[in-house]
């Protein structure tokens, strides 16, 4: 990138992230004669907003042409996968001829989604069951106190959750309530709030344009 | 709503104010000593084992946007790419790269460009390593679990925004013997992580990728104005706590 197109792209991310971040401000103040200002930013706000949902759709066609190149690329090269990159060119030109056909809502979509899918997201996500299983039981494994506390703990919410765990003593549910809402409850309270200030720094190096991960 | 609005303003304010000071200061060579995070130690070494084996090191950007609320997840993960692509303009082992978002994905491609600037011909090469999947993130796991065969990975570095997906990519590359990195800000994601890599970021971890692997003096200053606010919420928590006590 130039200079000057740097300094432009620097100059336009700047403005339109500051012309969002004071509609979240402005808009919200109830003081009166503000009223055309606060118009104004909410509706250049709003107008910036949408602009992303179009970049997003251009995108969308970029992300198609680098599926379409990577695959065709791996089909030329003749290697032993290349069969999986075939069904995949395949069903992505079928899925597109049967959405040209009759639409994104048309009944030849609407099959391709509830029937093939759905079905195949479901039947992917339920494969968690069994990882979480495997996970465990590599995870399961004390090889130092950090890992211990992580097992005793994992273990008591295990029999606090279970018929087993109060039919061996009534108190395990007590116990796991009290881990569920004080140290976890404490510990995600503690890293949201260094994700929230990590995001606000984040966000704040971009808008004084000293990260501009939009240049070269 | 006027209050929480007014405690938002003031705690932007300086929190810009604080990031501007302490940038000041790196700049001015008042650069601290960092805490030693393991995760960011052992990416050097992924990067050796890449060269080493010719195999490639996989980075996986999340689930994640650049035009929602986890734009600060992708560009974290964006950081730790932006590391990978200036070694790889010096070994020539590029990573492969993949994501969910298509918008990520001109980041990605714009970084792994800029890195090789110098040489016009690798940087068109660079676009063949940079792989968007699918939007949807159980499709997407799937393209990276095939992805992990396909391409013989050597280290899986996984950082940005992951839901429940996480796990069966980790699970999948724990099973193959890759060794891993994982790095996500959603809480529910962190067991996943934890048990799945050899190494973890944990929530705010993420973010710090810029100022321990690229040194920048930005992400080194926000790290302490991060730091400094968040004495200063603990303060003014341990305040509140001792006011409503003493009132009882």
């Amino acid at each position: 990138m130039t200079k000057p197109g740097r300094i432009l792209a620097t100059a336009v991310a700047v403005i339109a992230g500051l012309f969002v971040l004071a509609d979240m401000f402005i808009a919200r103040l109830p003081v009166a004669g503000l009223g055309n200002l606060q118009r104004a930013v909410s509706g250049t706000s709003f107008l910036l907003v949408s602009w992303a949902a179009i970049i997003f759709a251009f995108a969308l066609f970029l992300g198609f042409y680098n599926v379409v190149s990577v695959h065709v690329k791996q089909i030329r090269a003749n290697k032993p996968e290349a069969i999986y990159s075939i069904v995949l060119l395949v069903s992505l030109a079928a899925t597109l001829l049967v959405g040209f056909w009759g639409g994104p809502n048309g009944a030849g979509s609407q099959f391709i989604f509830d029937y093939i899918l759905q079905p195949l997201e479901a039947t992917f996500f339920a494969l968690l069951a069994l990882f979480i299983a495997t996970a465990a039981f590599r995870a399961f494994r004390v090889h130092n106190l950090e890992s211990f506390f992580f097992v005793l703990f994992a273990v008591i919410v295990l029999l606090g959750q279970v018929p087993l765990g109060i039919y061996l003593w009534s108190e395990f549910p007590i116990i796991k309530d009290w881990i569920l809402n004080v140290p976890t409850m404490a510990g995600v309270r503690g890293i949201l709030l260094g994700v929230a200030l990590g995001t606000i720094a984040t966000g704040l190096r971009v808008l004084l344009a000293a990260d501009r991960p939009y240049t070269d | 709503m006027q209050v929480t609005i007014i405690l938002a303003a003031v705690t932007l304010l300086v929190f810009v104010a604080l990031l501007l000071v302490f940038l000041s200061r790196v700049r001015a060579g008042k650069s601290p000593k960092l805490r030693r995070i393991a995760a960011f130690e052992r990416l050097h070494r992924f990067n050796s084992r890449a060269i080493e084996s010719g195999r490639p090191l996989h980075l996986s950007l999340g689930t994640g946007s650049t035009i929602d609320a986890s734009t600060a997840d992708s560009l974290a993960g964006l950081s730790v790419l932006e590391h990978l692509a200036e070694r790889a303009a010096v070994t020539g082992v590029q990573p492969t790269v993949s994501m969910s978002d298509p918008t990520v994905m001109l980041f990605a491609q714009n970084t792994l460009r800029a890195a090789q600037s110098a040489d016009p011909q690798q940087a068109a090469d660079a676009y063949q390593h940079v792989r968007w999947i699918a939007p949807q993130p159980a499709a997407y796991a799937a393209g990276v679990m095939s992805l992990f065969s396909v391409d013989r990975v050597q280290s899986n570095v996984m950082v940005g925004k992951f839901g429940d997906e996480y796990l069966l990519m980790g699970e999948a590359a724990a099973q193959q013997g890759i060794t891993q990195i994982g790095g996500a800000s959603d809480p529910n994601t962190l067991p996943f992580i934890y048990t799945t890599a050899q190494e973890t970021l944990l929530g705010e971890e993420i973010y710090a990728a810029g100022a321990y692997l690229q040194k920048r003096p930005a992400h080194i200053g926000s790290l302490l104005a991060q730091d400094t606010m968040r004495w200063l919420i603990f303060l003014l928590m341990l305040g509140g706590i001792i006011l409503a006590t003493l009132r009882g």
